[in-house]
């Protein structure tokens, strides 16, 4: 199994709770692939912290909503 | 499976395609002559001519399969790889361009060097592909 990052989030759960968002819909909103998007969610990848802004603004919540610390 | 990956994975089989057919022929060649066959131009060209066509083959059709991704930019996380990957393939290129040369202060056969070489910046594009791949199903930061 590929090691977790420690930058958790809820992206997903906000994409459920958004609408059912697709993964593809939020890449294309924020400026990044569907697979980067993939990978984000299942903490094989940290964002950048533009990236990060651009997620947590498309839902319209704070920074620490989206993202957060856990090693 | 992302644009990237699916471009890594065809230039990977083109480059051990065309690879695997080049080194086939001077060695059966090779053989023939009970000597390794200096290197030609001719063998070279039909060795470019059929990298360049499956490569190119290859992304027209998976540009049309994808057609959104084809003419996407690589997003941040696809240019790290990208970065990370050619880094590390550098490496791969320097030992093998430094074995060569050691092999050559040890033959002193210029068609040796010059296959040894030839094989390093095969490997090297291989490697850089592979990783590409690598990172682009394992965790990165």
């Amino acid at each position: 199994m590929a090691k977790l990052l420690p930058i958790a989030n809820n992206v997903r759960a906000l994409r459920e709770a958004n609408g059912a968002i697709t993964q593809s819909g939020l890449g294309d909103a924020v400026g990044v692939t569907r697979q980067t998007i993939a990978a984000i969610e299942q903490r094989r990848y940290s964002p950048s912290l533009e990236v990060a802004f651009k997620i947590s603004r498309f839902f319209d919540v704070g920074l620490e909503d989206v993202f957060s610390w856990d090693e | 499976m992302s644009f990237l990956e699916k471009s890594a994975w065809l230039m990977t089989f083109a480059l051990l395609i065309s690879g695997v057919l080049y080194f086939n022929t001077v060695m059966s060649t090779s053989e023939e002559l009970g000597q390794l066959a200096v290197a030609h131009l001719p063998s070279m060209i039909i060795y470019t001519i059929i990298l360049c066509l499956v490569s190119i083959i290859g992304h027209i059709v998976i540009a049309i399969l994808s057609p959104k991704e084809a003419s996407a930019k690589h997003d941040e996380r696809e240019q790290k790889i990208v970065f990370k990957a050619s880094h590390f393939s550098g490496y791969v290129t320097g030992t093998c361009i430094v074995s060569s040369l050691g092999l050559f202060l040890f033959h002193h056969d210029g068609s040796l060097l010059f296959y040894t070489v030839f094989g390093s910046l095969i490997i090297s594009q291989l490697s850089e592909y592979l990783l590409q791949i690598f990172f682009c199903r394992t965790s990165f930061i």
